[in-house]
């Protein structure tokens, strides 16, 4: 009888605990599709009615495409640098007999301390000078440069299981050293190259702090920022566009997120825990 | 470790990303050293004016309003992550099915953007229309306790805190599981055959062996607070007057607002170092007692060899 209760109470703590975390989140769905007097008159209530008002205004005006394409732009060069760059790198300080290798490493893994806004003025000032303030490449070069500790921490860990007299039986058949990235090692990082690119495409999606500084023309805007648009002047903000508007911004990150969740929650974990 | 001998290879492979990254950030950090020690609104030249940056931030009232809101940020955001991830964690372990699909599930708070928290919890705070926290706060009959969260000074620095807390409670939760189940089982079997209960198991063996985990995580968590801007940022900039302003977003403000380049660089400085400091007193906090623990056991070896 006592452990029956016991584990009533247990269940509804679980619940408890769960719908903390996801309520804000299920609000925000059914707050888009409420009409917007309802919103506006009972906002924590369940829609009486459902309308898909709000997302015909804002897919509309258009904006939002154009702020979906700059973050998919944004975020689709910036993996392929990110694995590009880091599995080379990875390569080159896990499997080659160089001096130095483990200085350059802590030299890279360094980067996971230094906080991001460290960057925003300097390269604020850079990008004013060669007049690239206001494009995309603003914002890949910071993204790029600061998941390349961590990713290239992963690819060094995941070489590091590569038998290396593989390698070793790979030379004396006289296979350069290139061959052997592509042939050999690259494609057997698979796994590792899923859980940086999953985890990575959501960071980058919901940056806002380097979009926030060097974007300000509405046509490079990336989804975050853009959602402030909907805050209009003197604070009035229209709800409801608001909400449909985060609810399309935020689909593509929960579709990588449910697909791929062991990866990304794999890669944040390790992000978590190296730092 | 290496076994290619190749040393035009080695720098085909090590260079993009070598020069990526330094361009990327150590570029930054040497221009922001090299500026916090000029006095530049932008245009025009820079003058160089030794150390009256950091002599003005620590006369600046402002820079200690921000410094000790951060700290009570940090505190606020540390022990909500912690403490809530760590417990919720435990009930984990005791759950036997849909463990996976909690699991996802409370995950999920982590990869939606700031903005869209910032515009979920300024509508949950606000007083017109009625936000969620205020109706509660009716229904339970606690009608003097309505306000605006965020206009308020007493409110708005743990207004700006909690949702920074909450977003990333998963993820510690996710880090403390894995560590957790990963325990073997027979370390505390044999305490369970002895008549230990659940609760001595939990904080005499349990907790106690996940030690390194949670010093990774207090960590993760100090410095993360340390650079905290976005939600703030978002929710308040630092307003009402600058009773929420944290040193990240002050120094966005002077550097970006103000156009104080010298001066915001002063301040990044400052975040650097003090994200630097943090890690290196935990660590060596925590290994200086390892090393200790590790004495210890050598001593008693030698005892047992004795006897």
């Amino acid at each position: 009888m006592k452990k029956k209760s016991l584990k009533i109470i247990f269940g509804l703590v679980i619940l408890g605990f769960l719908l903390i975390q996801i309520y804000p989140v299920i609000w925000l769905f059914l707050a888009s599709v409420k009409p917007t007097v309802e919103l506006a008159s009972a906002p924590f209530a369940l829609p009486k009615s459902i309308t898909f008002d709000n997302f015909i205004k804002v897919l509309s005006d258009g904006k939002i495409g154009t702020y979906m394409w700059n973050s998919l732009k944004v975020t689709s060069i910036s993996l392929i640098l990110i694995i590009a760059l880091s599995s080379t790198a990875g390569y080159a300080l896990s499997k080659f007999k160089v001096r130095g290798t483990k200085n350059l490493y802590t030299f890279f893994t360094f980067g996971i301390m230094i906080p991001v806004q460290i960057t925003l003025i300097p390269l604020f000032i850079f990008y004013g000078k060669m007049g690239i303030l206001n494009t995309s490449f603003s914002m890949i070069l910071p993204q790029v440069g600061f998941a390349l500790p961590l990713s290239v921490m992963m690819f060094v860990n995941f070489y590091s299981f590569v038998p290396n007299e593989l390698i070793e039986a790979a030379v004396m058949d006289g296979c350069s050293p290139y061959r052997i990235f592509f042939q050999i090692v690259f494609p057997l990082s698979r796994n590792t190259i899923i859980t940086i690119a999953s985890m990575y495409s959501i960071l980058i999606w919901n940056d806002f702090i380097f979009a926030n500084t060097f974007i300000s023309e509405s046509s490079a805007k990336t989804v975050a920022m853009g959602l402030k648009d909907y805050v209009g002047a003197f604070g009035n903000v229209d709800w409801g566009s608001t909400f449909a508007a985060i609810v399309i911004s935020i689909l593509p990150p929960l579709l990588i997120y449910f697909s791929l969740n062991k990866w990304v929650t794999a890669g944040m974990t390790a992000g978590a825990t190296k730092g | 470790m290496g076994v290619i001998r190749n040393k035009k290879a080695f720098f085909v492979f090590l260079l993009p990303g070598l020069l990526f990254y330094i361009l990327a950030v150590f570029y930054p950090i040497e221009e922001s050293i090299r500026l916090s020690f000029m006095k530049w609104g932008g245009i025009g030249e820079k003058e160089f004016v030794g150390f009256a940056n950091y002599i003005a931030m620590f006369k600046d009232k402002v820079f200690y309003t921000a410094f000790f809101n951060n700290l009570i940020y940090l505190l606020i955001v540390v022990i909500m992550q912690l403490s809530i991830g760590l417990l919720f964690a435990i009930l984990l372990t005791y759950m036997t099915k849909r463990v996976t699909l909690v699991k996802t599930l409370y995950y999920v708070p982590c990869i939606i953007t700031t903005v869209a928290v910032t515009q979920m919890f300024r509508s949950m705070y606000s007083t017109e229309p009625m936000g969620l926290l205020n109706q509660i706060l009716q229904i339970v009959g606690m009608d003097q306790f309505v306000k605006p969260w965020l206009a308020d000074i007493h409110t708005v620095l743990a207004a700006v805190s909690v949702p920074e807390g909450w977003r990333f409670t998963g993820m510690y939760m996710v880090i403390f599981y894995a560590a957790l189940v990963s325990l073997d089982p027979s370390v505390y079997e044999a305490a369970k055959v002895d008549g230990a209960t659940e609760l001595q198991i939990l904080f005499k063996i349990k907790i106690p062996l996940i030690k390194d985990i949670l010093l990774l995580t207090l960590t993760m968590c100090l410095t993360g607070a340390l650079r905290g801007f976005d939600i703030p940022f978002l929710l308040t900039s630092g307003g009402p007057g600058n009773a929420s302003e944290l040193m990240s977003t002050y120094m966005y403000k002077k550097a970006f607002s103000s156009n104080q380049y010298g001066y915001g660089s002063a301040l990044a400085v400052f975040i650097i170092v003090e994200s630097i400091l943090v890690v290196f007193v935990l660590r060596k906090l925590f290994t200086s007692k390892d090393e200790a623990e590790a004495r210890k056991i050598e001593r008693l070896q030698r005892k047992g060899r004795k006897n």
